[in-house]
Formats: structure tokens, sequence, C-alpha cells
């Protein structure tokens, strides 16, 4: 595709407009995040601020914004400082090929997944990055198993997604939105059930998410690669948190759930809800289950999930050799 | 931990002597093998439970030895009852142990009484039982939620408290306060149970019942706590022994020593339960026991509500400001909710103690954590810390 | 009661000066011993083989030294008993247990902080629960005006009057030649 003028302008367009949401989708996270723990935890969460609570998103924001960046001794400071812009900036890119809705796509690239899956690699980096760099041993300890730990999820993720493109013959993202129909029973979720399990697993742990949240592990490494990171430098750690999550949500919704397809009224509406409802997934097994062992993580993984990914990536590879 | 990042890029290397850090981490060091990293978890770590430090000589995420370095709760109490009369002491036993105060208000009082030959009445004793076991029971309940806090499950500790909240809801009418009770007096105890207070415990020991139907779903039977606690630290009996360990972990390791029903003080005689045992002595054992353990002292609850005697709650000639206890010697300990709870008592005959001994259970179980933590990975250090349920100014007193 | 025999007899043998059996319910103590210094770990290695574990060790400061007792407590049975041992204050030095009873380290740690009371054979001799750089006296020491003497405290199966058999006890400690720990 050549970059024309159009396509430069649009991408400009659309990188405002997605940190335009990613920042929306941190501060609703937020909000939700914490409501929904509290009603989890049978207490009424942020109440104060706002009517129930609602602004205590922005007061956090705007906390974290004045807060003092305060830099531990003997911190190796370039890095140190690049981790947390390797974590945003990558992100920036990863939402340009996902099609919100019929018309609504920053970048139509036939390649849209591989662009995705590339620069999603780059949040290990970024990881690996703030650990080391931090001069703090849970740090380190957190940065190591970030890397163990993304790199291990990566392939069974992969596998998932590459069963689907098998059966659809698709690396377009708005080709297989328009494959799939609009009711539940039309998705791809119901004629790769495994894959979508198996996605699912992978997109807690890609993203750090309890029960899978080793590298940060609270009550182990305190708070795993961004111990020492305060004020902006966590804020962007966590605003890629966040996006992260609202990423692989958004591709969960169009490889398995249809898109932007609904029963009725077809739009960008539906991607939306759909990605929401897999994040406020994310948020309840937060709050409800215990953090996996290490070893456990990579044992489910290296044992379980690689197995299983590539056994049904096989029968996918099977059926449609069959099929054609 | 000084210049990780660019002294050599493949590897992290901690020669012993090089350390830099306080005294406990160059200590620690001198015996540390080269290439291995010293952690310092605490004193102010997520899970340490208070200012508890453990010091830690990891190989990756493998615990090779482990030292707990106390000290930073001290607060002397064996001092302070040297230099205090018996009834001026009594306080202080509620800070010892802040989750189980009453145990130490009991294991006090009971060793000045022997000593001083007085007899409680039989309400007050019936109520020493029925408050401690309350008592023992939002101890063990506080545990819970903050063990399965530590192995990463947020949510059971705000369940904990609201069970907690009703505990001491219902121990505030008699005794005054919430957390650092001080209840018990010599020769009885400080006020009498109204029928709010005896409703109120009849009401919370089916909701209890309830509740607890309710975690065994949803955090017992959880897949991911198992595989955490199966076949963790295990600390058989004799380990026990060697370390002078006691309570629910000596109970989990399978021997059924429960001084409540050994060696009976107060009313435990006249109740019919039984010391949990039974379970396998690794952290899931240690959970399930201190499950029982609640279920255990609801019993007690049940059946002392409703033996309560009428009759007073304070001896007929209460100790007075002047009192003296004869000279000798008492030993007196009681099952509190991490272990045996010691009172070693001398008394010259003066109005003060000769010497007071407390003797901490939290402080012989923790010593077995460098023991059980040895090689293990480190959540599963944090897992077998949780399940040594650690009060730490009990340990430090 | 047998092991409770046996264990008398096997702390006779190690050279206990005094063994003397008591009323659990009066005293909460079944059985407890005086030994000289050098017989402790002997007399505790009983008690190792007779399955009791150490509950605490609680120093004391009287006229005549440091009494030292050591709890133990039997699973097996209901029951505690004692061991004691008299140090001289010039020499304030006893055997650690802790090659015998692990527990024992922070015990005698504790001790040391509170008293000044060395345990020769202790393995990490550094303080428990004060500062490392704590300097004053050890906080449990008393006035010398204020000590009591032994025959003051009625303490159990500690003889009133001493007899011959004390003088051993008070006496220089039973740290081996050599021994520098």
């Amino acid at each position: 595709m050549a970059l024309s003028l159009a396509v430069f302008v649009q991408i400009i367009v659309a990188v405002l407009l997605v940190i335009g949401l990613m920042v929306g989708n941190a501060v609703v996270m937020v909000y939700v995040e914490r409501k929904a723990c509290g009603f989890i935890q049978r207490r009424p969460g942020p109440f104060e601020v706002g009517p129930r609570g609602l602004l205590q998103a922005v007061c956090d924001s705007m906390k974290l914004l004045g807060k003092q960046i305060f830099v531990p001794g003997n911190i190796d400071w370039p890095l140190h400082f690049l981790a947390p812009v390797v974590a945003f900036l990558p992100v920036l890119l990863l939402y340009l090929p996902i099609p919100f809705g019929p018309y609504l796509t920053s970048l139509q690239v036939d390649d849209g997944i591989l662009l995705i899956l590339a620069f999603a690699g780059l949040g290990a980096v970024s990881n690996i990055l703030a650990g080391w760099s931090s001069n703090n041993k849970y740090g380190l300890l957190g940065a190591a198993r970030a890397v163990a730990q993304s790199v291990a999820y990566e392939i069974p993720m992969i596998m998932a997604l590459l069963a689907v493109i098998f059966m659809t013959g698709t690396m377009n993202l708005t080709t297989l939105v328009e494959g799939q129909g609009g009711w539940p029973w039309q998705w791809n979720i119901v004629r790769q059930p495994l894959a979508c399990f198996i996605y699912v697993v992978c997109l807690v742990a890609e993203t750090n998410r309890a029960p899978f949240d080793l590298p940060e592990a609270e009550s182990e490494l305190t708070a795993g690669f961004h111990t020492e990171y305060s004020g902006m430098g966590f804020a962007l750690f966590f605003l890629s948190e966040y996006a992260n999550m609202l990423l692989v949500s958004f591709v969960c919704a169009v490889f398995f759930l249809g898109g932007w397809r609904g029963p009725f009224l077809d739009g960008f509406w539906w991607t939306f809800a759909k990605a929401y409802a897999i994040m406020f997934f994310i948020v309840w097994i937060r709050w409800t289950f215990p953090r996996v062992r290490f070893d456990q993580l990579l044992n489910l993984n290296w044992k379980w999930l690689l197995p299983l990914s590539i056994l049904n990536l096989w029968l996918t590879a099977v059926v449609v050799k069959l099929a054609n | 931990m000084s210049g990780l990042g660019f002294i050599n890029p493949f590897g992290v290397r901690e020669l012993p002597g090089t350390t830099t850090g306080d005294f406990y981490t160059a200590n620690f060091a001198q015996k540390a093998q080269p290439g291995r990293v010293i952690l310092n978890l605490g004193p102010q770590h997520p899970s340490t439970h208070g200012v508890l430090r453990i010091l830690a000589e990891m190989e990756g995420e493998y615990v090779w030895r482990a030292e707990p370095v106390l000290g930073y709760l001290h607060r002397m109490h064996e001092r302070m009852a040297e230099v205090k009369t018996p009834q001026q002491f009594l306080p202080n036993m509620g800070r010892v142990d802040y989750l189980h105060p009453l145990a130490w208000n009991w294991a006090y009082v009971g060793a000045v009484e022997k000593l001083a030959g007085l007899e409680p009445p039989e309400r007050a004793q019936w109520l020493r039982t029925l408050s401690c076991e309350l008592n023992r029971i939002s101890s063990h309940l506080l545990w819970w939620g903050a063990f399965v806090m530590d192995l990463g499950g947020v949510t059971p500790i705000l369940y904990a408290f609201e069970e907690r909240e009703k505990i001491n809801d219902i121990l505030q009418i008699i005794t005054g306060s919430r957390l650092t009770m001080s209840y018990f007096r010599l020769g009885g105890v400080c006020a009498d149970a109204d029928d709010r207070f005896l409703a109120l415990t009849r009401e919370f020991v089916p909701y209890l019942r309830e509740r607890l139907k309710m975690y065994r779903g949803l955090v017992t039977d959880n897949v991911i706590l198992r595989r955490r606690l199966e076949g963790v630290g295990p600390i058989d009996v004799d380990m026990c022994r060697r370390y002078g360990a006691t309570g629910p972990v000596l109970r989990a390791a399978g021997s059924p020593n429960d001084l409540r029903r050994d060696v009976p003080y107060g009313t435990y005689p006249q109740h019919d339960f039984w010391p949990a045992t039974g379970f396998p002595d690794d952290c899931f054992g240690r959970y399930l026991v201190r499950l029982a353990e609640i279920e255990s002292s609801l019993d007690i609850v049940e059946q002392a509500v409703r033996g309560l005697p009428p009759g007073p709650i304070m001896v007929d000639k209460p100790p007075k400001a002047n009192f003296k206890m004869p000279a000798g010697e008492t030993y007196f300990a009681v099952e509190g909710a991490r272990g045996q709870v010691g009172v070693h008592l001398v008394s010259d005959g003066g109005k003060n103690p000769y010497r007071v001994k407390l003797r901490a259970p939290g402080f012989s179980n923790l010593s077995l954590f460098a023991e059980a933590a040895q090689g293990t990975l480190l959540a599963d250090a944090v897992a077998i810390l949780g399940s040594l349920d650690l009060v730490i100014p009990e340990i430090d007193r | 009661m047998t092991v409770l025999d046996n264990l008398a007899a096997d702390w006779k043998k190690c050279g206990a000066c005094v063994v003397s059996r008591h009323d659990f319910r009066k005293d909460g103590l079944t059985l407890s011993a005086v030994t000289p210094t050098k017989a402790l770990k002997a007399a505790a290695e009983a008690l190792l083989r007779a399955g009791y574990a150490l509950l605490d060790v609680s120093v004391m400061e009287v006229r005549e030294g440091f009494l030292a007792t050591y709890h133990f407590d039997s699973f097996a049975e209901a029951g505690r008993t004692a061991l004691r041992t008299l140090v001289p204050f010039e020499a304030p030095e006893l055997p650690s247990l802790s090659g015998l009873f692990q527990g024992a380290e922070w015990h005698e740690r504790e001790c040391s902080d509170f008293f000044g009371v060395r345990f020769f054979g202790n393995p990490n001799p550094v303080p428990l629960l004060l500062p490392d750089d704590f300097d004053g006296p050890p906080p449990l020491r008393k006035d010398p005006a204020a000590l009591a003497p032994l025959s003051a405290l009625g303490l159990f199966g500690v003889p009133e009057i001493l007899d011959p058999a004390w003088a051993e006890l008070i006496g220089p400690g039973g740290r081996p030649k050599g021994d520098r720990a």
C-alpha cells in the first residue's frame, strides 16, 4: 500500500482517536474495576468523589499526573525512562487494524492480525526494560517472569488464532467479521470453541492479569517489574495494561464473537459491547481467583494449552482440506 | 543492591561480603554462595503481615536459605511486667497478640490466680470460655482471609472482615473494646453478659455455619487454591517437636495436641468438642485445621451460651491495689489461636512479679520457617509463611 | 507414668543434682530437675529421646547468678517438665541446645539479648529482638540490690537450703576447651 498523504492523515487522526480511546478506556475501566471489585467484595467501592464516585478515576489520574517522580539510586537512566514509553507506544499501532464497525477501521490491511501480533510482543520488552533498569531485585524477578510468561503464552495464542485463519482463509479482520453472522450460533466461537477457550486463557496471561499476574504478583514481588515506578511512569504502565486488555478483547470479539455483527442493528456498538463484556469477565476472575504459581503457569501452557492448540490446528487443517 | 544493571549484564552476581545492607543482611550474606541473590522481604512487604523481615538467598525463583529477622515490633513486655502490678499489667496482654487477646488475658490472669489461690466463680469461667472462643473464631477468620490474600485471592479477606465485624460487635458488648481486649480480671471478668450479647451470639452461630459452607465452595474447593497448597511445605510432628511448634501447625502434622482437652482449664472439660486432626501435614492441612477449628469453636460457643449458669462474675474479695502475690512460681498455659500461650510467673512476695516469661506460640512456629522454606519456590515460601499464622507483636513481644 | 520414671532415671544418670516430681494440676509441671551446666545437654538429650519439645527458655536473675529454666512439653501425653541450671554472674555461659532442639536457637538469642547470657554453640549468635547496635545494659537485668535469693522465691524443685551439690553448679560453665563460638 502506497503511503499517500491521505493514508498518512488517516493514520494521524486514527492515532489521536486511539489515544483518546486509551485514556477514556482507562478512566472507565478504573471506575468499572473498582465498582465491580467493590460489588464482588460486598462493599460500595468509590462513592465519595462525584455522584456515585464517578469522578474517582479523574481524581486518580490527576493524582498520578501531579505526583513527584521518585527515582531510586543507581538505576539505568535511559532504560528506566524508556520502558514506560515502550509499553505505551506500540499499543497505538495495535489499534489501527481493528475493525470497530463496518466503515470504522483506521487502516485497512490484509494482514491485520499479523500486525497486531508482531507489535504486541513489544509489551514484554517494556517489562524487561522496566524490571532490569530499576535496580530492584523484585523488579528483576518480575521481569524474568514476564519474559517467560509472554514468550510461552504467545505461542498457543497464535496457534488458536491460526486455526480460525485456516478455517476462514483470511488474515484481514474486516473479512473475518463479514464471514460471521449476526446471531451467536453463526459466530466462530461455535465452530472453534477450543480455539476460543485457549485464546481467552492466553489473553488473561498475556495481559498479566490475575490469576496469571505473576510478573507483578503483589504478595510475592510487591509490584514486580513496576515496583520502582511512580507518578507518570506508573500511569503509563497502567494505561497500557488497560489498553492491552481492551485490545485483546477486541481481537477476541472480532475473531470469535462476530465483531460488529449483531442480531439487529449492526454497528460499532456491538464490537464495543462484546469487548467490554470480555473486559468485565477479566475483571471478574481477577477478584475471584487466587494466583497460580509460576511453575504451574508454565506447565499449564507447555503441557496443556500448547498441545491442545496444535491438535486443534491440525484438526482444523484436516477438516478444511476434506471440506475443500 | 548496587549497580545491579551495569556490572554484569549476563547474570546477577553478589559475592559474600560485598553486599551492601544492614548488619543482618551482611551477617546473612556471609554464608551465601556466590551467584545467588539475597532478597530482602520486609519489614514492609505485602505478605509479611506487619513488620516481619525475611532474608532469602535465592537462585532464580528458588529459596535456598531463609532467615527471619525479628524485633521490629519489640516492646519489652516482660520488663513492663516486672515493674507493674498484675492489675496494671493486664491491659498489656491485649497488646501482645491483637488477634487473640483473650487467650493472653487468660494465660496471665490464670497464672496469677493459680499462684494466689483465687478461684473465679462458675459464671466467670463460662464467660471466659465463651468470649475466648468467639475471639478464636475471629482470629482464625482474619487468618483465613489474609492467607488467601497471600495466595493472590483478594476477595475473601473482605468476607472474613464482615464476619469479624459481627464478632467484634458482639464482644464489644462485654469487653468494651474491639481489638486489644482486656476483659479478664484477677478473680473473674469485668462485665456480665447481658441479653443482647447472648441473643446476638445465638444468632451468630448458625449464621457463620451457613457462611462457612459458602466459603468451602468459593475458596476451599477452588482448584487453583488446592494446587497452590497441596503438598506444599510439609511439616511433620518431629519437626514441630524440634522447634516447639504447637497449635494448628502441630495438629495438622497429626498430633491431637490441644491444651483445652489435654490439660483442661476453665470450663473446657464440660464442653463436647474434639481437636481437629486427621488432615494432611502440608499447607492445605493447616488451612483445613483452622477451618475445622472455627466449627469446633462454634460448637463450644453454642454450648457455652446454653450452659451459662447464673451467679456472680467476680470472687467475693477481688484483689485490691495493694494485692501481693505469695512468693512462688507458676506456669500456666492456654490454647491460643496460634498454639500454646504460656506464662511463667515468679513472685518474691512483692507487689510486682519478680519475673514474667511470656511464651509466644508464634515465636516457635516461625522459627521452623527457615527449615520449611528451604528449597521451595518463592511463592511457596510465602504460602508457608502465611500458613503459620503469624502475629508479629506476639512474636516480638 | 513410666515415661517420667525413665526420664528421672536418665537425668540422675546424667548428673542432675535434684530431680523432683510435682503435681501437674497445682504447679503446672510434672517433673523438674536442677542440673549442673555441664550435664544440661545430656539431660536435654534424654528429653529429646523421650519425645519432648522445647517450649521456652526462661532465664531469671537471682542473687546466686542466672537461673535458666528450660520448659519442655510432651506431645504424646499432657505434662510439662523443667530443666534448670544456674550459672554465676562472672561466667554467664550456657551450652546451646540448638543442636538437639533447633528451636532453641531463637530462645537462646532472646535470652542473650535480655540478660547478656552467652550460649556457646549457638549457630547464629546475633541479636534477635534488640537492634544490632543496641548499647545499653541488657534490659531485664535487675538492680543488684533488688535481687532476691533463690530461697526467697520458692521455685519448684529448687531446694531452699543449698546443699553441697550446688557448689558444682556455681562454678565455671561447661564450655569445652578451645570452643570460642
